[in-house]
């Protein structure tokens, strides 16, 4: 009688209890771990950030040169960044953005700004130069391309994001 | 290149393109609270144009770290220690040599000087950033740097 009353013996009562209080143990401890392994998983991408540079009706064939500024927050320090494009329209319409940072030793450089190559993007520091596209022209110092922004329209505006070297 | 560690690394290996100093002048006070409101602002406005500068030029131009003083009426002493500075910087090869200032006391030492002085009035202004006055320092820059690529 007293067999069919007792459905959980006094043993399974204290495997069932103590399986639950090691189980809770053992995910107390877990879940702090674990969220702190995928923890960049979850974190917004902050780099991949656009910004409004320039209205799309401003941009000819002929490279302007837009600034802009960012906030740049590195770890607490947080400060205003001025960055700034080369930007035009190539022959197919398409919307090309140079960094002006010249892949020699970080001068910035100026479309035209050698009277003896009025075509040509030029560094003033040691005389580097590179093509509207921004290939460096062989034989003068730059070792690389510029690099080119990676962009975005939006109802009439243009946004850059990142600078990303060319080729990669 | 600045006095900064990264830009070291970059600088040993690229020496012979670097080959000029930009050393800014900078006078300190604690005299007269009008003096040192106005030469605190304008030390602000010194780091602002060396450092724009120093990023239009950053492959050609070492921004040395800024030279400062205790602002007097007897500056033989200081053209003395900065002519050292500059003597014992000079031993690496740099072919030109800028001092940026606006204390107008260096104007009449001049030709004391191992090198070329930059000096300008300062703007009188409260707000280095505001919408007004950034325009205006951005066209006194891009002048100093056909000024200063005119020596190169």
């Amino acid at each position: 009688m007293s067999e069919k009353k007792q459905q959980v013996s006094r043993r399974q009562f204290l495997n069932y209890t103590l399986t639950g209080v090691g189980g809770f143990m053992a995910a107390g401890m877990l879940a702090p771990m674990v969220r702190f392994a995928i923890d960049p998983v979850l974190q917004p991408a902050s780099t991949g950030d656009y910004q409004a540079v320039a209205q799309l009706e401003d941009i000819t064939n002929e490279p302007q040169r837009f600034d802009w500024t960012i906030d740049q927050i590195d770890a607490w320090y947080e400060s205003e960044v001025t960055k700034s494009a080369w930007v035009y329209k190539d022959d197919n319409d398409e919307i090309i953005a140079l960094s002006p940072v010249c892949k020699h030793l970080g001068c910035f450089v100026s479309w035209a700004g050698s009277d003896e190559h009025p075509d040509q993007f030029y560094c003033p520091c040691h005389d580097g130069r590179y093509y509207k596209d921004g290939v460096n022209v062989p034989g003068t110092p730059p070792a690389a391309a510029l690099d080119e922004f990676e962009y975005k329209t939006e109802d009439g505006t243009l946004y850059l994001g990142k600078a990303k070297p060319r080729g990669a | 290149m600045k006095w900064q560690k990264e830009d070291i690394d970059q600088y040993q290996g690229a020496e012979e393109f670097v080959d000029t100093l930009l050393i800014p002048l900078m006078p300190i006070t604690m005299n007269s609270k009008k003096d040192i409101k106005k030469l605190a602002f304008q030390g602000d406005l010194l780091n602002f144009f060396a450092n724009e500068i120093e990023k239009q030029f950053k492959g050609r131009i070492f921004l040395i770290p800024t030279y400062s003083y205790y602002e007097s009426n007897e500056s033989e002493n200081e053209v003395e220690r900065l002519n050292n500075w500059v003597n014992q910087l000079t031993k690496n090869p740099f072919k030109h040599v800028f001092f940026l200032t606006f204390d107008h006391h260096w104007k009449k030492d001049e030709r004391n000087l191992d090198g070329n002085l930059l000096w300008f009035p300062a703007i009188q202004t409260e707000e280095i950033d505001s919408k007004q006055t950034q325009p205006i320092l951005k066209d006194q820059i891009t002048q100093i740097n056909e000024l200063i690529r005119s020596y190169w």
